[in-house]
């Protein structure tokens, strides 16, 4: 016995250890459980359409004859494919490993002998766990279809309909929803099940012996206060004594009751749930995001910058602790989260790798103790991500580099700047702040050189920019990370470098199309 | 004898900002406050601090200064009094350059009502900037170096005096960065409207005298192409 417990401890750290092992039942574990994982939607749809598939089928030989390969499809296939699926979903619910190296160690510590028996009722109880949980049941149900000679199981494939539980996310916050009313909705059946068993039993007694009443059995009785309770009313099953009629009122009055019971629960219920379930989806719609500027702090500036990232089509996200200034942002058309900067646990609830999702992090409340604080927050979670901050106080400035920011925005010092240039070059500035504006036709663009583009333009004279009526400001060099004004028509093009481009945006967008064409040139 | 001034109404971050920034072109520069407590020391060679109050009738102003020449920066935090000032001050000399600073747009055309000559509205300004920095971050660091830094670079207006020098010929057609090492970006008429140097209507006008080009270039190329052109201000 203690061999085989050595052995079977040994072979629970070999699959501990072994990458590919831990490889296949992630990969798995992601395909069947993880959200998150791109491919599980993927798989999702294929099980949808087998399901739909497997129906259809069942529908349609109601009527007609359906063709043997069809049947052995609805029958063998998918029910195959729904088999291996379960026995996949209750290999990955726990890990017997774990189980079995966790007992061991324990007795370890304890100078135990290792309990076989035990571990087994432990990695059973877990298995059962899984095996007993609704949508196990609903999985398991979905596969006796395969057993189609006996004719009663055929009617399982409508629980393959269930199984969409699994893999249509809204089934499940439905479902989600409505267990948070669980006591409310075990009350309402009791009590719906008491008055069901209570008329059925008393419409029998007041019914049964009148030969003039359609209710003869207990079952009839039991079908008529169902139709009644639920305020139906088919009218084929009808109380004639008087008696009868008289349970009938109350049965009717006590299935109002019960309705109304029914539809405030449902309602309070999605009432109560609402904000979570928004929640929920912005945040899923933000973790799809490939690059969001993530704005901590809606005030004047963050308003106005946030205007102008969404008219240049950018995802921007909005956090602020304030209900009021979130509502604000909601309203300027904004995907906008009730969470405090400052927390660790805003950005955790978020669900986005930063470094790859997040373009830039904007401090911009209008107080510099909150966006210091927001940024050393950041920068305590990911010291890459590029952190802007406003400084409304230029005392603060260093408080705000020792915190992480990358690039400080002191107000007062633009106005100055503007001031300068206004004063030196009035009519310059304004040419130049016309052409920057964005209602001018005139636009300033950088057009990065690409692979493709070097190819047919290695250098800038090839460029012909002149013949698109673009002037080219100068290029940016990746390799000096320096500008040069006026390149001279010798000058040499490399990957990553940037033309600065001036001219009307039609021009540019046909400069572009032009570089970017893959013919000759 | 009188003197050009650069004129601030307002004591705080943005006025000294202001000061700083505008020393270089104007040697006498006044920073005024509303109150004659807590002035700094720090800067006291860049500018001198004046009190005033909002309902002064400004002659001393008059007699000091040559009100023409000067410029006024009305940097009140508090908008109405802002308001109030700018009005003041436009009664008092309608031909002085005034600029006033708005929390946004909405005091801004207020501002232009009450004789403002340019508004600067500091939230759509710093707005403004943070968007271009993110948006084209390149454009925006070679601009910032162009417009504001003490770069090369430059950015000039400069008058055609001297038409004869480019005989008939539409601006389009002179190839200004082969021949001169400068890029004309726009060209500004006498209605002081300003059209891109490729733009359809610049194709089809002759350089006249009188006309502004806005130019960018090294220091010494765009000296010498003012004298060329005759603009040797």
């Amino acid at each position: 016995m203690k061999f085989f417990n050595r052995l079977l401890i040994d072979f629970a750290y070999y699959l501990q250890n072994s990458v590919a092992y831990q490889q296949k039942r992630r990969f798995f574990y992601n395909l069947l459980e993880n959200d998150e994982y791109k491919y599980k939607k993927y798989f999702d749809i294929c099980m949808i359409i087998l399901i739909f598939s497997s129906v259809s089928i069942l529908i349609y030989e109601v009527k007609k004859d359906v063709h043997d390969y069809l049947n052995i499809f609805n029958s063998y296939v998918i029910s195959f494919i729904f088999l291996i699926e379960y026995l996949l979903r209750l290999w990955v619910a726990s890990s017997v490993s774990k189980v079995i190296i966790n007992q061991d160690e324990y007795s370890d510590l304890l100078g135990r002998e290792f309990d076989l028996w035990f571990v087994t009722k432990k990695i059973l109880k877990e298995k059962f766990e899984y095996i007993l949980s609704p949508k196990a049941i609903i999985d398991l149900l979905a596969i006796m279809p395969f057993f189609h000679e006996l004719r009663l199981l055929r009617i399982f494939i409508l629980f393959r309909v269930f199984k969409l539980f699994r893999y249509a996310k809204s089934f499940q916050t439905f479902s989600s929803v409505l267990a948070t009313k669980k006591f409310e909705f075990v009350t309402l059946g009791m009590f719906a099940s008491i008055v069901i068993f209570v008329s059925s039993v008393l419409i029998y007694v007041m019914e049964a012996n009148d030969p003039n009443s359609p209710i003869k059995t207990l079952y009839e009785a039991f079908y008529w206060s169902i139709v009644t309770i639920s305020t139906v009313g088919y009218g084929d099953v009808v109380a004639v004594s008087k008696e009868g009629q008289f349970v009938a009122v109350v049965v009717i009055l006590a299935g109002i009751a019960v309705l109304a019971f029914t539809t405030s629960l449902f309602v309070s219920a999605f009432t109560e749930k609402l904000d979570d379930i928004k929640e929920s989806k912005t945040i899923q719609d933000i973790s799809k995001n490939k690059r969001v500027y993530l704005i901590c702090g809606y005030e004047n500036i963050a308003k106005e910058v946030a205007k102008k990232l969404l008219l240049a089509k950018f995802h921007v996200v909005v956090i602020d602790d304030s209900l009021q200034r979130v509502e604000d942002a909601k309203k300027d058309g904004l995907t906008a989260l009730n969470y405090n900067p400052g927390s660790i646990e805003s950005y955790a609830k978020l669900n986005i790798d930063m470094s790859v999702q997040v373009k830039a992090i904007l401090c911009l409340r209008e107080d510099d103790v909150a966006n210091v604080y927001t940024a050393l927050t950041v920068r305590s979670i990911n010291t890459d991500v590029f952190i802007m901050s406003l400084l409304m106080n230029s005392k603060n400035r260093n408080k705000l580099i020792y915190s992480g920011v990358n690039e400080i925005l002191y107000d007062k010092e633009f106005v100055g700047l503007v001031a300068r240039e206004y004063v030196g070059q009035p009519v310059a500035f304004e040419a130049i702040h016309t052409l920057r504006s964005e209602t001018s036709a005139i636009h300033m663009e950088e057009i990065a050189i690409t692979e493709r583009i070097l190819a047919k333009y290695p250098t800038v004279e090839k460029l012909e920019n002149i013949k698109y009526r673009i002037v080219l400001l100068g290029v940016h060099k990746k390799s000096s990370s320096k500008f040069f004004f006026n390149p001279s028509d010798d000058t040499e093009l490399e990957t990553g470098d940037f033309l600065l481009v001036i001219g009307n945006y039609m021009f540019i967008r046909e400069f572009n199309k032009h570089l970017s064409h893959k013919g000759e040139v | 004898m009188k003197k050009a001034a650069a004129l601030i109404f307002g004591y705080n971050e943005y006025g000294i900002e202001i000061a700083k920034n505008v020393k270089y072109k104007y040697e006498n520069v006044t920073v005024f406050s509303l109150s004659d407590m807590g002035f700094s020391i720090e800067n006291k060679d860049d500018y001198d601090i004046e009190k005033f109050d909002v309902s002064d009738d400004w002659e001393h102003l008059k007699s000091e200064y040559e009100m023409q020449d000067s410029i006024i920066f009305c940097a009140l935090r508090d908008e109405a009094e802002n308001i109030f000032l700018t009005i003041s001050l436009r009664s008092a000399f309608q031909e002085s350059m005034i600029i006033a600073l708005a929390n946004n747009n909405e005091d801004a055309n207020k501002l232009r009502m009450a004789g403002a000559s340019k508004v600067i509205p500091i939230v759509e300004t710093t707005a403004g900037i943070i968007t271009d920095m993110l948006k084209k971050p390149i454009i925006t660091e070679v601009l910032h170096g162009i417009l504001y830094e003490n770069s090369n670079l430059e950015i000039e207006q400069i008058t055609v005096h001297n038409v004869e020098y480019f005989g008939e010929k539409f601006p389009a057609d002179i190839e200004w960065h082969k021949e001169y090492n400068v890029i004309i970006l726009l060209v500004i008429h006498e209605d002081m409207s300003s059209e891109f140097i490729y733009s359809s209507k610049t194709k089809h006008h002759y350089i006249k005298k009188g006309d502004i080009f806005v130019a960018v270039g090294y220091e010494n190329d765009l000296k010498k192409f003012k004298k060329l052109v005759g603009d040797e201000r």
